[in-house]
């Protein structure tokens, strides 16, 4: 794989291009870039047929190593890869260690192992099996072996365990490769870690820079999962950049997790490049349909722009409110949810908890994410970044009346709904 | 007799099987021509199972069911309404069915009460008591706006026995008198009554001859696919179809395993529906010529063919049964892909049988399925002796 970064724009978020993969060469990726999010290697809900109503789809589909190891045997018969083998033949494939919607466990590592979970229980996944695994998936990109086992409140001794363990495993790894002509054409991503030390992290960043690896995954900081979501790059953006610093420019850095509208600007700015879309993915799991605006940015008086950054993040299917609202989750949205149905239709579908629900908000709220990130590297090949960050601020600012308002109206609910007589059927 | 123009529906014989009673028909609805006989897939609220309608129009699918039950439910009649129906309201453009709303009650509600003027409920949301009147069950399918629309009957389970059946039977036609009256679509929405009758004959015939006197476009058999043996059930829908006009389409409703289409078929009916296929997807079941494929299972861990490599449908050209096997009861897409290929199995046979009786071969057609469905010749009696009812003699080849 080759990355070149083509240029530094304003804050520091970079632009480049990917290109040279193993399996899919002719394939070109720009950065900043969101990858697609998979379950077993299917987006979530959607099957290969929904999945291409999508547009702005990534050309690069993330799967992870526990999603799909009870399946390796079967994976390595097949012999032409995990991508081929869920009908994703389309896609570079870029093999994360774990579930970035699904929380870590703590505890489950030792010296020589990873503990990941599988349906079918604990697996043990040392530097042989790693490679083995790698092998049978055949991704265009992975992830090393890595011991993430960190968060922000991590101890010393912890986290200097993470840094050389996950350096151990790398040297194993790269010491096994030169024996795999299978996984000769592959990107391997070196893992960074060091909770919150910035000492730990350093180390972890040089250490890692000095060896043979494609690009970078930046791990630790915590255990993956919906919270997440909550996480804040400003409560890292000091160790987070002083960690950049030290890997070299010329390769690309990834880092897992959902990642709001805001966090992903933060997180550009400090020289992020691949992102994962367990973000829109955690939205629709809750029946929210995401309605951020990043099309007004040009007019900070534009009146649409304005009324634009009263909606927050994301709207709730759930509510009653959508009961009767025939229009659709976003006027002028062109996605295929938007263009044939009804925010009261999709009220409908969460209320009676009918797939169909998910496979709608997911269609929209993956379209609407990846268009956001085109957005991005749009406004900052044509110098507009700094006018987009104003207007996503701006929809921040009125999110957090609006969480007053929600925490305010629970209480008048409540009162309300013990007052309120019993329903009439029909 | 009804004269022509005088219902929303229109029926014609394309062609009659020379042996059996089968026969291929165009059903003209309102929103679409269904070629019959006809399998039709349920989507109980307003949905089938995480598709989208234009899949189904990729499988051909030309009507489907919604149950009025579940609908007056959630979202309710009165939302139906304002969204300009349940076509408009779900995006699908073909045709619809909607039962009455009785059999739900009555199977899904331990404390429902039939009385005459109703079923009497206790509603699933609180526990007050309501009541659903034949009118009732009409106004809410007229809101629903569904091309074939059922009277509410009096549904007694198919192992009763005695008097209550006889009362069930004329409190049926009472019902459909009222339920006829109080119909205010008749221009746009076909209203069907339903055979009743339990497992007696007698009953069963004296029911069809008293709603063949009465205004209708077509006709539904019910009362029956509710654990009765096979052998009751059989007799039940030749005896019905035989007293029932040859010009009106006739539909069987609950009914839809394979063996159960091909005989009901021969013996004279059109339309079927049944949550079989799409409820056995969820559970990683895949019907095949030769049954079905449980993906579940281990052995098809490393089997890289797809479930049928003879079926059209998008999961077979795409996905592999391996594949399916590490996502099936895990993930919800492996939910849609398998009710995909279900119902392309159940409509592709239908299609298949339809072909059979233009060319006259269906009681082929017959002897190659049940080769298929049972290699060991181990065929169920009762379908051999309701195909010799109607001169096919399945072989042990």
């Amino acid at each position: 794989m080759k990355f070149v970064v083509n240029s530094v724009k304003s804050g520091g978020c970079r632009l480049g291009v990917m290109s040279d993969f193993g399996l899919h060469g002719k394939k070109i990726v720009e950065t900043p870039m969101c990858m697609l999010y998979t379950r077993r290697g299917s987006a979530p809900h959607l099957t290969a047929d929904m999945l291409k109503k999508i547009q702005w789809l990534p050309p690069m589909a993330q799967m992870s190593v526990t999603n799909m190891i009870e399946h390796h045997e079967a994976i390595e018969a097949y012999k032409q890869g995990i991508g081929k083998f869920a009908n994703m033949k389309d896609y570079i494939v870029y093999t994360a260690l774990h579930d970035p919607a699904t929380e870590v466990m703590s505890g489950q590592n030792d010296t020589a192992t990873v503990g990941v979970w599988s349906k079918s229980g604990k697996v043990r996944l040392d530097v042989e099996m790693f490679v083995k695994v790698q092998e049978a998936f055949k991704p265009d990109m992975y992830q090393a072996l890595s011991d993430g086992d960190t968060d922000l409140k991590a101890g010393k001794k912890r986290t200097n365990k993470s840094v050389t363990r996950t350096l151990t495993y790398l040297d194993d790894i790269l010491e096994r490769l030169p024996k795999s002509q299978v996984l000769k054409d592959a990107a391997i991503f070196g893992v960074i870690e060091g909770g919150n030390s910035e000492f730990e992290r350093c180390r972890s960043a040089r250490e890692t820079a000095s060896r043979d690896v494609a690009g970078f995954v930046i791990e630790g900081f915590h255990n993956q999962g919906p919270q997440t979501e909550l996480f804040k790059i400003s409560d890292i953006r000091d160790i987070f950049k002083t960690t950049l610093e030290c890997l070299p420019e010329e390769k690309p850095r990834l880092m897992h997790g959902a990642f709001p509208p805001d966090q992903v600007l933060e997180a550009l700015e400090l020289g992020l490049d691949v992102f994962d879309s367990s973000y829109p993915y955690h939205v629709t799991e809750r029946g929210g349909a995401l309605v951020f605006d990043f099309v007004h940015i040009a007019d900070p008086e534009d009146m649409d722009g304005n009324k634009a950054v009263q909606k927050g993040w994301e709207i709730d299917l759930n509510d009653k409110k959508y009961f009767e609202d025939f229009g659709p989750l976003i006027e002028d949205c062109s996605c295929y949810t938007c263009k044939n149905f009804s925010r009261a239709y999709i009220n409908h579908l969460r209320n009676t908890s009918e797939l169909l629900g998910s496979v709608l908000l997911m269609i929209h709220n993956f379209q609407h994410y990846f268009n956001y990130f085109e957005a991005i590297r749009r406004a900052l090949a044509e110098d507009k970044y700094e006018q987009l960050k104003t207007h996503i601020t701006k929809q921040k600012k009125y999110i957090r009346l609006l969480t007053l308002t929600f925490i305010l109206s629970q209480t008048v609910y409540v009162a309300v709904q013990t007052e309120s007589g019993l329903r009439q059927w029909p | 007799m009804a004269s022509k123009g005088t219902h929303a529906l229109s029926l014609r014989i394309l062609a009659e099987c020379k042996t059996t009673k089968a026969r291929t028909c165009k059903l003209h609805l309102p929103h679409y021509v269904v070629d019959t006989p006809v399998f039709m897939p349920v989507g109980t609220q307003g949905t089938l199972k995480g598709l989208v309608p234009e899949q189904l129009e990729e499988l051909d699918c030309k009507i489907m069911l919604g149950n009025t039950y579940h609908l007056g439910n959630r979202p309710g009649h009165e939302l139906l309404k304002k969204a300009g129906g349940l076509h408009n309201f779900m995006k699908w453009n073909r045709c619809l069915l909607t039962d009455s709303g009785g059999f739900q009650m009555v199977s899904l509600l331990k404390l429902a009460e039939i009385t005459e003027e109703g079923v009497k409920f206790q509603s699933p949301h609180d526990d007050s008591e309501m009541m659903l009147t034949p009118e009732m069950s009409i106004q809410i399918q007229n809101a629903i706006g569904a091309d074939i629309i059922m009277q509410l009957d009096d549904v007694v389970h198919s192992c009763v026995t005695g008097p209550r059946v006889e009362e069930a039977m004329y409190r049926t036609i009472r019902w459909l008198d009222r339920c006829l009256k109080a119909h205010q679509r008749p221009h746009d929405q076909n209203i069907f009554p339903i055979v009743q009758g339990g497992l007696y004959p007698e009953l069963r015939k004296k029911c069809v001859q008293e709603l063949i006197k009465r205004e209708v476009p077509g006709y539904a058999i019910g009362g029956l696919s509710g654990g009765e043996s096979k052998d009751d059930f059989w007799r039940m829908v030749t005896l019905s179809t035989e007293y029932l006009p040859k010009d009106k389409p006739r539909y069987l409703m609950g009914v839809g395993f394979a063996v159960d289409l091909v005989v009901c078929v021969a013996l004279g009916c059109d339309m079927f529906d049944c949550v079989f296929p799409t409820r056995t997807a969820r559970f990683g079941n895949a019907l095949v010529p030769t049954g079905n494929l449980s993906l579940k299972n281990k052995k098809y861990a490393k089997d890289f063919s797809p479930i049928d490599d003879q079926c059209p449908c998008s999961t077979c050209k795409q996905y592999t049964r391996a594949y399916l096997h590490t996502i099936v009861t895990n993930e919800t897409v492996s939910c849609q892909l398998l009710s995909v290929h279900n119902v392309a199995y159940q409509l592709t046979l239908m299609t298949g049988i339809q072909q059979s009786i233009v060319e006259d071969r269906f009681p082929q057609l017959i002897q190659d399925f049940f080769d298929k469905q049972f290699p060991d010749t181990d065929y169920p009696q009762w379908a051999v002796d309701a195909l010799a009812s109607v001169n096919v003699n399945i072989k042990k080849s």
